[in-house]
């Protein structure tokens, strides 16, 4: 077994993987940024190497800088935990030549899987359908002009590299398609070093499913079930469940088998996920694209199957075969996950800096808290907004919800704003908590994007609100006496007050 | 008892105008009672008791016995309050920002020659006349709202010009009571009558 592994990756991610690390009895080593300098991710590890910089490009994205970390600090393999350099086939090429294990797929499953064309036709081949879509091009093409001419709009513009909704643009009208490639390629540049986009027909309010699946190096490969993604914004995840409400056993079983046979026919070793698209009136599904990396939405996987798909990545890595048998692994209740972000759910989602004045994420049976972020901790505009991912496990999928909605009624947030109203009206909305949902969620509920205050609770506010703003403008001196002129307090701006 | 007043802006999540208040604090009781009309939507009257669990941390409840854990941080003049899991972002306001905040208000109570209602009231007494002499902080008008009396005292020396109200009038406001002359010391060119005309 390893005895050293370096973390490429900051934030929550990788403090989940330190923490598996650690338990395993190995030791993890940390990168960081100047600004990460004294991140969570960095004190939860045992060692760390400075990646000097403040942007991703200089530090996390950088895989000279990275691959020497590794090699300073004597690590025998590298986790790159998602995002970042974790789908990058040059960084997994370079670490082998490096004398790294990377732990993840082969760098040439990468490079078939991690291009979103290349792995359709892969699906295509294994007999899974996949949703129509034109060659790779760059802005300024004609080739996507065919596509265009057969399928029309609205269409998707897609970054061949991307994931998490990087480098994505929905298309209404031929206006707009020059334009949003241009920006989808400039984004999927920034966030992946890629720049190349294709253009995919958009299927009308689809559920988003996916499915884990494992594969060891000896050709063993099984699926974990399925994790319900519906709810996203702009097709960003913020809320995953599994099992998914919309699955029957029979499409379960047949979704899974596409799953497995999409990873098989890509001779795929180690932790992916099949995304698929599923029309929950016809019970069809589409291969969307195959992520070749540890999921953002993996703990609710392993909430209801009761494993650790980081140890079992890193077993894998390390040669040892996988053991669990597909008919053992049945789910065991229902687990959902909120993804907590620094945005502002009211103004169009944009992000939120500051400083982590306050930070306490509230507990109880059932409940993960997987977190990056600390008090005192400055959320700064260089990284992902994500602060926290709060997973709650129970035995009934209503169990799990409410166990969710007191959590996050009691996660205490101060410095930054975050979306956990927004996360609160997605679960308490009767057509979430129905099951009955797809994609669309958000924009046909566009009130849960709305602010609700309660008059009483608006009330309480002002109160509160004056009582803490009459205690900042005097703070050690009593409120003047009836008739006082002389006293200072800034509130008393108009004149003074006496009983009639 | 103590009390006071002060003036309070809703930023999030609902944004809204400033708006004046009240408040009363005796026996663990604090009590807020809004300036003004009142909206739908709004409570013109709230008590609370309030118990601190640290320097910012504690737990509130209400007249109706509902017990809320709040905690709350200044960020500049924002205040972050959060209230049962969800956070409200209040804006605070300093008398020396409150004057450049209203256009056209005058920016120096020192130098206008306006007496302004600081909230909705009865005028119950007018204490001074046109041409009388007053000084500085001298209490000219006395105003009830909400069950209290408010003394309106003169921003600065000088001679009141012109008495804009009358004993039981309705005043609202912003609305001017009372006009002090230009103090003769002052140039020409800093006399607030381009204020007079612009208050509300």
């Amino acid at each position: 077994m390893f005895s050293k592994i370096l973390v490429a990756n900051r934030g929550e991610i990788a403090v989940r993987i330190n923490r598996t690390l650690r338990a395993m009895g190995i030791v993890p080593v940390a990168v960081f940024s100047d600004p990460d300098a004294g991140a969570l991710h960095v004190s939860t590890a045992e060692e760390s190497v400075s990646l000097r910089g403040r942007t991703a490009e200089e530090t996390y994205l950088n895989i000279p800088s990275v691959v020497q970390a590794a090699r300073d600090s004597g690590a025998d393999a590298v986790h790159p935990g998602y995002g970042f350099l974790s789908e990058n086939p040059e960084f997994a090429w370079a670490c082998e030549e490096a004398g790294l294990c990377f732990i993840g797929p082969a760098p040439e499953s990468m490079e078939v899987l991690g291009d979103k064309l290349r792995s359709k036709e892969i699906a295509e081949r294994a007999g899974v359908p996949v949703v129509p879509s034109s060659p790779q091009c760059l802005p300024g093409d004609t080739a996507p002009g065919t596509f265009v001419q057969r399928w029309g709009f609205p269409l998707l513009v897609k970054a061949a590299a991307g994931g998490g909704g990087r480098g994505m643009r929905l298309v209404h009208r031929r206006s707009e398609l020059d334009e949003a490639m241009e920006s989808a390629s400039r984004e999927a540049q920034a966030a992946f070093g890629d720049g190349r986009v294709f253009l995919e027909r958009c299927v009308a309010n689809p559920r988003h499913v996916e499915f884990q699946v494992l594969a060891d190096r000896y050709g063993h490969t099984i699926h974990l079930g399925e994790r319900e993604c519906s709810v996203q914004r702009r097709y960003q995840k913020i809320v995953e469940e599994s099992p998914s409400p919309a699955l029957t056993p029979d499409l379960r079983r047949r979704m899974g088998d596409a799953a497995v046979a999409v990873a098989r026919a890509a001779n795929y070793v180690n932790a992916g996920t099949a995304e698929f698209l599923l029309d929950p009136g016809t019970g069809e599904f589409y291969f969307l694209e195959m992520n070749a990396r540890l999921q953002v939405e993996h703990p609710v996987t392993e909430a209801v199957l009761g494993l650790d798909m980081v140890e079992w990545q890193v077993r894998i890595a390390n040669g040892e075969p996988l053991t669990l048998q597909q008919e053992e692994l049945q789910p065991l209740g229902h687990a959902i996950e909120c993804r907590i972000y620094a945005e502002d759910p009211y103004r169009d989602f944009v992000p939120s800096t500051g400083t982590l004045l306050r930070w306490r994420p509230a507990g109880g049976p059932g409940l993960r808290l997987d977190s990056g972020a600390a008090q005192g901790q400055e959320v700064s505009i260089y990284y992902d907004p994500m602060l926290a991912k709060l997973i709650a496990w129970a035995p009934h999928r209503d169990v799990s919800m409410r166990r969710m909605e007191v959590a996050l009624s009691q996660f205490l947030v101060l410095g930054v704003v975050t979306n956990i109203p927004l996360l609160r009206a997605v679960i308490g909305h009767p057509q979430f908590r129905s099951g009955n949902y797809d994609t669309g969620f958000l924009e046909w509920n566009p009130s849960v994007t709305r602010p609700l205050v309660s008059t009483s609770t608006r009330g309480t506010a002002r109160a509160l609100a004056a009582w803490v703003a009459k205690s900042r403008a005097a703070p050690d001196v009593p409120a003047p006496a009836v008739g006082d002129r002389g006293a200072v307090s800034p509130w008393r701006s108009a004149g003074d007050l006496r009983l009639p | 008892m103590t009390r006071g007043q002060g003036e309070l802006q809703e930023m999030y999540p609902l944004e809204g105008e400033s708006y004046q208040y009240r408040w009363e604090e005796e026996d663990g009781s604090f009590i807020l009672a809004l300036e003004g009309d009142v909206a739908e939507g709004q409570e013109p009257s709230v008590t609370i008791s309030i118990d601190l669990r640290d320097t910012a941390e504690g737990i509130c409840r209400t007249g109706s016995g509902r017990t809320f854990p709040f905690a709350w941080a200044w960020i500049g003049a924002q205040l972050h309050l959060w209230l049962d899991g969800d956070l409200h972002i209040f804006r605070g306001f300093h008398p020396s920002t409150r004057s450049g905040r209203r256009r056209g208000r005058a920016s120096d109570p020192k130098t206008s020659g306006d007496v302004l209602a600081p909230m909705p009231g009865a005028v119950l007494e007018v204490l001074v006349s046109e041409g009388d002499q007053v000084e500085q902080n001298q209490t000219v008008v006395v105003m009830e709202s909400m069950k209290m009396e408010l003394l309106i005292s003169a921003p600065r020396d000088g001679v009141v010009s012109r008495v804009s109200v009358q004993v039981g009038q309705l005043v609202e406001r912003g609305m001017r009571l009372l006009e002090l002359a230009p103090q003769s010391s002052l140039p020409a060119d800093e006399l607030p009558d381009s204020q007079h005309q612009d208050s509300p």
